[in-house]
């Protein structure tokens, strides 16, 4: 029997149907997943039909181009930060099989296709070919279908050509580890980049951008989704011209794919540089390198340094901090923009419950390397004090700048100390409630070599613990909003030592029912944070 | 510092490795039934069994890493489950299937262990030298252990176990991975070590190994031990290969099906 496409794309469906078979968690994944892109694409369809509504060929001639380059990049980058969106059908996976390539290349583009972003993608864009053809008749609106066509396989023919270029390099665990740290940056710069997009909207000038369009839709990124307008326009002549660019640009992608998709086979075996001496070589003695100067030479010691270069070495733990920080200096800041600095100290409290949340499945980050310290019989409270030290060590000190943010955000750092107390009486108190969280209601993280495993499925229900300890620290530290209130100008000068005494004598209380519970149930937290 | 009292010698007891009528279930399934065994002190233990028997399950309860539903483990004549800490202080333990804190490098691992055993920096990084060189993993090697080959992360978890000197070693499936040289460089390490008085307790599917280093076998499988004793009473003067085929059960030959091969 001949291998055709069809047939890849029957083994993608089958392999995608028997991935879901009585597995609850990923049939709700997966279901959640459908929704969310049906609901992309109807929001997609829904403003690319807008123009056509309004009668408006300007709007259509601002967005189509844009809007498309944005479909076509975000096809381009996507994949290379998620690789593995669609491993159903990994190239690595036919290297033993005796097919031509020209085969494999047709039968994976198919699969490709049959997949719900290609599908929500076709639909989304679906939206410009109502509006062309409200535009410019039925002659505009055919051209527009040809244009979507095109620009799909375009979109799905440029991913699955860069993920195959760069397989190798995706599979390396450092490149992978970057790629997640890329991710959290990305999700962490959302916030202060709608401020700065709202921004530049608002001093626009919008004939220079409708001149970047018309050049835009001439580039590959943007020509498919033009050239219903060029017909409203009355340019036919575009539409050949553009369907060539596109397909030329389809080939060329076809061509890169096929010289780079046998080194993306063959990518599994031997990629990894095992053993291989980074840098230069480190002649210290081993307890100096692990420890800093200052660290006792200790249990203690080893525990924090060892939770120290954690903190910093694996991407998830590193991710958070990228992330906190982030939030932690845009959050007071945006106030400035906004409500002219008002309201800045709310949302540095906020900071400082929101810190602790990075341990609230501590023990999940490790999984089974918890083994090591429950085999050498390491105390429940020295384990939960070096841990929270660990933590703080680079929490602290970020809390520190986001209290001189706020400061100056609202008006002068003649508050800062006593912000500095209110942000620690936070922090202590949260992570009062976050220690014994995370020996109770601990779970498995997905294997780290799959970075983009982020579903281990029930999200929701594992993180609602953590947001209880968060909402309960901002509880927790209405005492010392009450008495910043009640004590007025003195809080200025006791807000520092009440608030650190506060969240100090909160930390041990929690820390020592964590520690202790901990003793007791160590080897139940190993076996839940052990994934099978 | 979680060194156990010195006991008088008329209690030191003889049994390196004492566990009594352990279970495990695993939701429905019954992963070890009732195994009870004594491991003589300064013997050279090899715990067999197919995949799936529950070796690993068996030596996890043994060293206090999984908490069985029945029975006791006793190591060098602490309860594991009642005085954890001074069982575990003696004790080093090679866990299989388990990550180890592979975010450091070797010697930051190493390190990490002497010092949560309580031992002094300097003697740590004597013998931190030592293991690294003799195992050639490196003493100035900057990799992760995340990055080692299974061979190598096989060598630095022996290390690791070896570090403190433990009088009773647990490993589990210790040549799983190793390449020839370092087998052979592993099982020298382990006999000088039992001739030393130290006693070693290791599970293996690999029949030969265990043939040419054990003094006492014990044949584990579906979660019962079928059979345990010194080697010699075990094989009864047949290959330990035949003894196992038989305790065990299952097909080691074909009929006439696969003829088109």
């Amino acid at each position: 029997m001949a291998v055709t496409a069809w047939s890849f794309v029957r083994l993608k469906l089958r392999i995608t149907g028997n991935g879901l078979r009585g597995r609850t968690a990923r049939i709700v994944v997966f279901v959640l997943g459908a929704v969310a892109a049906g609901f992309a694409a109807v929001v997609g369809y829904s403003v690319f039909a807008v123009p056509g509504l309004l009668d408006n060929p300007r709007a259509a001639g601002l967005l189509f181009p844009f809007g498309g380059a944005l479909l076509v990049l975000g096809w381009f980058f996507l994949p290379l930060l998620f690789f593995g969106v669609d491993d159903s059908l990994d190239p690595a996976q036919f290297a033993l099989l005796p097919l031509p390539r020209r085969t494999l290349i047709t039968g994976l583009a198919a699969a490709a296709l049959a997949g719900i972003p290609a599908l929500s993608t076709l639909a989304a864009t679906a939206g410009t070919v109502d509006s062309a053809a409200r535009l410019g008749g039925p002659g505009a609106a055919f051209a527009q279908v040809l244009g979507i066509i095109s620009g799909l396989v375009l979109c799905v023919v440029i991913s699955r050509a860069l993920t195959s270029a760069f397989a190798g390099a995706l599979r390396s665990r450092r490149a992978r580890d970057l790629a997640t740290i890329m991710l959290a940056v990305v999700a962490a710069s959302i916030g202060p980049a709608q401020l700065l997009l709202l921004g530049l909207v608002n001093r626009a000038d919008w004939d220079s951008a409708a001149s970047i369009a018309t050049i835009v839709g001439w580039t590959p990124l943007a020509a498919p989704y033009t050239m219903g307008l060029d017909v409203a326009a009355g340019r036919v002549w575009a539409v050949p011209l553009k369907l060539l660019i596109v397909l030329v640009v389809i080939a060329a992608m076809l061509w890169w794919w096929s010289r780079t998709i046998e080194a993306a086979m063959s990518g599994t075996a031997g990629s990894r540089a095992v053993g291989r001496a980074t840098r230069k070589n480190d002649n210290r003695d081993p307890v100096a390198r692990l420890l800093p100067r200052w660290a006792p030479r200790s249990r203690f010691g080893a525990l924090m340094a060892r939770e120290t270069r954690y903190w910093w070495r694996e991407t998830r733990r590193r991710a958070a901090l990228i992330t906190l920080a982030v939030a932690g200096v845009f959050l007071p800041l945006s106030t400035v923009f906004g409500t002219g600095g008002a309201g800045a100290g709310g949302l540095a409290v906020l900071v400082g419950a929101i810190a602790p949340i990075g341990l609230a499945n501590q023990f999940g980050y490790e999984g089974s390397a918890n083994a090591t310290n429950l085999a050498t019989g390491v105390p429940g409270r020295l384990e939960v004090h070096s841990r929270a030290a660990a933590h703080a060590l680079f929490t602290v000190p970020m809390l520190l700048l986001v209290a001189a943010v706020t400061g100056f955000a609202a008006g002068g750092p003649g508050g800062v100390p006593a912000q500095v107390g209110m942000l620690l009486a936070v922090y202590g108190f949260g992570l009062a409630l976050v220690l014994p969280i995370s020996v109770v209601f601990a779970y498995a993280l997905p294997d780290p070599t799959t970075p983009f495993a982020l579903s281990s499925g029930g999200g929701i229900s594992k993180a609602l613990p953590s947001l209880g300890a968060m909402v309960g620290a901002l509880i927790g530290a209405i005492p010392v909003l009450v008495a910043a209130y009640l004590l007025g100008p003195v809080w200025t000068w006791v807000g520092l030592p009440l608030g650190a005494g506060y969240g100090l004598g909160a930390y041990l209380i929690g820390a020592n029912l964590a520690g202790s519970m901990l003793d007791r149930r160590m080897p139940e937290v190993l076996a839940a944070v052990t994934t099978r | 510092m979680t060194i156990p009292a010195q006991r008088p010698p008329s209690e030191q007891p003889s049994a390196a490795m004492s566990l009594r009528g352990l279970v495990k279930n695993f939701d429905t399934r019954l992963a070890v039934s009732g195994v009870s065994l004594e491991v003589p002190a300064g013997s050279f233990y090899g715990l067999l069994g197919p995949n799936g028997a529950g070796k690993t399950t068996t030596l996890s309860m043994a060293v206090g890493l999984l908490r069985p539903d029945a029975g006791q483990a006793f190591l060098l004549g602490y309860d594991v489950w009642a005085s954890p800490a001074e069982a575990k202080a003696l004790v080093g333990v090679l866990p299989d299937g388990v990550r180890m804190f592979d975010r450091l490098s070797g010697p930051e691992l190493l390190a990490y262990h002497g010092l949560l055993r309580g031992m002094p920096a300097d003697v740590v990084d004597q013998r931190a030298r030592d293991l690294l060189d003799v195992l050639e993993l490196g003493v100035d090697n900057r990799t992760l252990v995340v990055d080692y080959s299974a061979g190598m992360k096989k060598k630095i978890g022996l290390a690791c176990a070896l570090l403190h000197a433990p009088r009773l070693l647990v490993l589990d499936e210790p040549f799983e991975a190793v390449d020839p040289v370092s087998a052979a460089l592993i099982r020298d390490i382990l006999q000088r070590y039992v001739t030393g008085g130290g006693t070693v307790v290791f599970s293996s599917h690999v029949l030969e190994v265990v043939e040419r280093l054990c003094s006492h076998v014990a044949i584990l499988s579906d979660g019962v031990l079928r059979l345990h004793g010194t080697l010699a009473a075990v094989q009864a003067d047949r290959p330990l290969q035949d003894v196992f085929v038989q305790v065990v059960g299952g097909r080691v030959a074909t009929g006439s099906e696969l003829a088109w091969l």
